[in-house]
């Protein structure tokens, strides 16, 4: 054993550049599989730590207006399936209202109601994960609100309305269970009961939670039917606990799904390296190889030799990057800590970490190892001949022309000739351009404004919502009395929202929002078909589709206000609002059964989206108005956020990549080379030539790999990135690229980046000598 | 037309090369001879100017080589000097007769046409004709030894520096390229070889012996038939 580790010690002296590019390699892979599986464990820790001690409702149902409160009483207690219930009386206060220095939250896109602490379930939660109770004159922040304004501790919110001002001083911040994610429309904000009785006799409006825990096994879509038919309060918007655990898995998970798919990659491309190093080492070791065997060296002792330095090299890397895991984990998973606390399954974050660099240290042994025995079937005969063995690699002719681009010339009719030995740089080049793009697209997608055609409504660039209560017609009526005389605008749309019964797969009725208004205003691309035509047809959005098992051409019956209707499916739309459940047609909504009215609209040429919106707010006092890009922003952000980190990690971690694989290949190619850079020496070539001609080999492969990357890019990204959003319900996303990024800035920089790595990897080509050839 | 004045040549702390000193006169023929290990290959590599050296220098017609840049230096050997290795080194991806006209393309000292038709000319004075195509590995270590001082002699260098050219070749084939390098020098190419066979270095003009990185003798040989028995006999006194 000892002789073993000698001799792996006197091995990685004489390979460093090799060893150390090697180690680094496994290291990120390891690295980025124990990150990925750390921040997936603290998410999932934290998640289940914040339901079960915030324990959120299975069952969501908000109301604006008088309810019956006995009917719904007796609703509860008929219903031996309900757990238990809760009303969450909440005061909607509009975000002009309310003051955090010195500006209003009109700009944030949230609906904020304010709250006392409930009783029984759905508790809000402070930074200890301990039910939060705020004293008189105090006020509890949602995250969101501490995250993207800065809210700390200590400061001061201040609700003003004509005359009235109270400032409440900031005693905690509110973890939500229901309400956390950027992607949830409503916050919370929790307040004594004192300050709650006194604000509501000056400002706001109150809006009510109907809440339901369910005995387990019993399903949502049975409490939302007879939730429903019984006609209880439902004007708002309503949520089951699996739309919430979907809205909390896509806001915190994504990053931990892109850390591990990358780490895949990384993978793959250390394990391609880690064969190339191993052939070509073993290819040079072949004539010691044979005379080990020559002499009765037993194959086993041969194999061990060999292996143990990888095996070495593969425990180093895999503790670095366990430890390195923990930094590196914890910083991607800041944000789901700072939302949903350290939770209660903490030993996931270490044991599955631990887990995956267990795998992945096997896979590469292995890998490893049956490469040596490949390596080991010749026979001693096949092995001592060494250089007979080496297939030919074919010629490339000198152009009769003679040498014009001498440089150029000889570096394509090489590569012409040895390809293959390029073939790891090039998949790895390949990967590295495609892992750059893929996040940029993808943050860049869904930045554009023009992503709201995934959000069922063609591009426009303001969203007037009218909603949550007892005048929306009369607030519709004066919204559309406005935007009629204003010249500014070129068009607008309003649309209203209702729900109507469609029956499932399971045939189970489940009442879904169906939109009424004219589709050819804004009109939208779909997927399949087109816009209802008229009164007999109806669209779907493509998760209703899915789960109705409707396609263009078949016909649907819904349930209005007790009465069937038939409709035929005219066309399948992309829609990721309401849980990606919605459908278009021309049902007469009763006024009292429209949820809500979006007024959608283009102001003139020239006019400006953010002048237009203040303008507006300030005349439609009571809809909330938002441009687009910041709905679209405003939406995802947590999202588009943990994009951004993901984006910048990719980069750097890419650029490491082509520049340790740049070092890697050039160390192996040049003294595989080391013959014919110094034949070339002898006959005339300089090292600068030379190092020229390595130059255009790489960036030549550089170049082609970034093209090919680049469309993977595309195609792949769109297929991955539909994929992601498919559960969504837009299934097939057109990827936006930024080309003077995507297809100028990020190529220049690697391709300056190989370039600076050539210079400095091609100084060896100075040492070799046509001497030591001869002497060999 | 070669001027090496004292040069000296080491290798970490191993003294290759002590304080040597002499000269090639245009025309001449010399064959380095001495024991393995005693620091011939590093005299020619020292003086074609292939090699850096530890003191001393290499005029070349005036010109301190030994001053000159190795980019710089590349291209003087381009146009000056041929190279002929024992293993006849070329390049595995180029036919040979690309592998001959290789320098002359690079050195563009004449048109592509010139010098495919003056790598024609060579290869049918080296009786190669034929093996244009093939690759290196589909002739003989005559044919290829041959076409390597057809490479050698593309850019019609003013010396010609061989490290053992007949090293790894059979008697018939080294017969060969005796007679080659004999005629060569008839026809005023000045050689410079590094040899341990007697059969070579008794086509010298010139004999220096190296031993221990110095020279140990110089002498110089009649054109009589003598030669052969001369050169054993002074051989016979190191």
């Amino acid at each position: 054993m000892k002789l073993l580790l000698n001799l792996v010690r006197k091995d990685f002296k004489r390979n460093r550049v090799i060893t150390t590019a090697l180690a680094v390699f496994l290291i990120l892979s390891a690295l980025l599989m124990a990150g990925g599986l750390r921040v997936a464990g603290t998410m999932i820790s934290s998640l289940n730590g914040l339901n079960e001690l915030a324990v959120p409702p299975e069952y969501l149902q908000m109301h604006k207006g008088t309810y019956d409160e006995e009917a719904f009483e007796n609703f509860v207690e008929t219903r031996d399936y309900i757990k238990d219930s809760l009303i969450v009386k909440m005061l909607d206060i509009s975000n002009a209202n309310i003051i955090y220095q010195d500006e209003t939250l009109e700009k944030c896109l949230m609906d904020n109601g304010f709250v006392i602490q409930n009783e029984g379930f759905d508790f809000l939660l402070d930074m200890d994960n301990e039910i939060a109770e705020v004293k008189d004159g105090e006020i509890g922040v949602p995250v969101y609100y501490a995250e993207e304004l800065g809210i700390q501790v200590g400061d001061v919110i201040t609700l003003h309305k004509d005359n009235y001002r109270k400032e409440l001083t900031v005693a905690t911040v509110i973890r939500d269970a229901s309400m956390n994610a950027a992607l949830a429309s409503s916050k919370r904000f929790l307040i004594s009961q004192a300050d709650l009785d006194e604000i509501s006799i000056h400002m706001g409006e109150w809006e009510y939670c109907f809440e339901f825990l369910l005995e387990d096994g019993t399903s949502t879509a049975v409490l939302e039917k007879d939730y429903m038919d019984a006609g209880m309060p439902s004007n708002g918007v309503a949520l089951t606990g699996s739309l919430l655990t979907m809205i909390n898995n896509l806001s915190y998970g994504l990053v931990a799904f892109i850390i591990i798919a990358i780490s895949i990659l990384l993978i793959m491309m250390a394990v391609l390296c880690l064969s190339y190093i191993i052939r070509a080492t073993m290819a040079e070791e072949n004539c010691t190889i044979g005379e080990m065997k020559a002499i009765g060296f037993p194959g086993k002792a041969i194999e061990s030799l060999y292996q143990i330095k990888y095996i070495i090299l593969v425990l180093a890397a895999g503790v670095i990057a366990y430890l390195a895991a923990i930094p590196f984990g914890d910083f991607f998973s800041s944000s789901v800590i700072r939302y949903c606390g350290y939770g209660s399954g903490e030993w996931m974050k270490w044991v599955w970490p631990f887990i995956g660099v267990i795998l992945l240290s096997l896979i590469v042994m292995l890998g490893c190892r049956r490469i040596i025995r490949q390596n080991l079937k010749s026979t001693v005969v096949e092995l001592m001949r060494g250089e007979e063995m080496i297939k030919k690699q074919g010629h490339y002719a000198l152009p009769s022309a003679g040498l014009k681009h001498r440089n150029l010339t000889i570096a394509l009719g090489e590569l012409k000739c040895i390809w293959k030995e390029y073939s790891v740089i090039f998949l790895v080049f390949v990967f590295s351009s495609f892992l750059i793009l893929l996040p940029m697209n993808m943050k860049n997608t869904m930045e554009n404004p023009s992503f709201m055609t995934y959000m069922g409504v063609g591009e426009s660039d303001i969203r007037i919502d009218i909603q949550s209560s007892e005048k929306l017609a009369e607030q519709k009526d004066a919204a559309q009395s406005y935007l009629e005389h204003d010249s500014e605008i070129e068009k607008y749309a309003i649309y209203r929202n209702g729900y109507v019964q469609f029956q499932n797969a399971d045939g189970e009725w489940e009442y879904s929002r169906v939109e009424n208004g004219d589709e050819s205003v804004f009109p939208l691309e779909y997927l399949e078909g087109s816009a209802p035509d008229d009164r007999k047809e109806m669209a779907l959005s493509y998760l209703n589709a899915s789960e109705l098992g409707k396609e263009v051409g078949d016909s649907l019956t819904v349930i209005y206000r007790g009465e069937e209707l038939l409709f035929t499916v005219c066309g399948i739309y992309q829609d990721i609002t309401y849980g990606g459940k919605t459908a278009k047609a021309a049902i007469d909504f009763d006024d009292n059964d429209v949820e809500v009215y979006i007024i959608y609209l283009d102001v003139c040429d020239g006019v400006s989206i953010q002048e237009k919106t203040d303008e507006l707010r300030g005349i439609l006092t009571d809809s909330k108005i938002t441009p687009i890009s910041e709905f679209v922003s405003q939406t995802f952000g947590g999202i588009t956020d943990n994009m951004s980190l993901v984006e910048v990690a990719a980069i750097v971690l890419s650029l490491l990549l082509i520049m340790l694989i740049t070092v890697m290949i050039l160390q192996l190619i040049t003294a595989r080379e080391h013959s014919a850079i110094a034949i070339k020496k002898a006959i005339g070539f300089s090292n600068r030539d030379i190092r020229i001609q390595f130059g255009i080999r790489i960036l030549m492969i550089q170049f082609v790999a970034i093209v090919v990357g680049t469309v993977l890019a595309n195609l792949w990204g769109e297929a991955i990135f539909g994929w992601m959003l498919s559960f969504m319900g837009a299934s097939k996303i057109t990827i936006l690229v930024e080309p003077v990024t995507a297809y100028l800035l990020g190529p220049a920089a690697q391709l300056l980046l190989v370039f600076i790595t050539v210079i400095a990897g091609t100084k060896v080509v100075r040492s070799y000598h046509i001497r030591d050839q001869i002497m060999e | 037309m070669i001027k090496v004045k004292q040069i000296s040549k080491s290798f970490k702390d191993t003294k290759v090369l002590h304080d040597i000193s002499f000269e090639i006169k245009r025309g001449d023929f010399i064959a380095v001879m001495g024991a393995s290990g005693s620091g011939k290959s590093t005299l020619l590599y020292s003086v074609s100017g292939m090699d850096s050296l530890s003191s001393g220098k290499v005029l070349f017609e005036g010109i301190n080589i030994s001053a000159m840049q190795e980019d710089e230096l590349s291209g003087f050997r381009l146009s000056k000097m041929g190279f002929v290795f024992q293993n006849a080194q070329m390049l595995k991806n180029l036919s040979v007769f690309d592998n001959i006209i290789l320098p002359g393309l690079v050195a563009k000292k004449e048109s592509a046409d010139g010098i495919r038709k003056r790598a024609s000319e060579l290869m049918k004075r080296m009786e190669i004709e034929g093996i244009e195509e093939r690759d290196i590995r589909e002739v003989s270590g005559g044919q290829l030894q041959r076409s390597s001082i057809c490479r050698a002699m593309i850019n019609n260098p003013e010396i010609l520096f061989l490290d053992e050219p007949t090293g790894a070749l059979n008697s018939g084939a080294t017969d060969q390229v005796l007679t080659i390098l004999e005629d060569l020098n008839r026809d005023g190419m000045t050689i410079m070889t590094v040899t341990h066979d007697p059969r070579v270095a008794v086509k010298a003009r010139r004999v220096l012996y190296i031993r221990d990185g110095q020279i140990a003798a110089c002498k110089e040989f009649s054109l009589g038939a003598d030669r052969e028995r001369e050169l054993d006999e002074w051989l016979k006194g190191f």
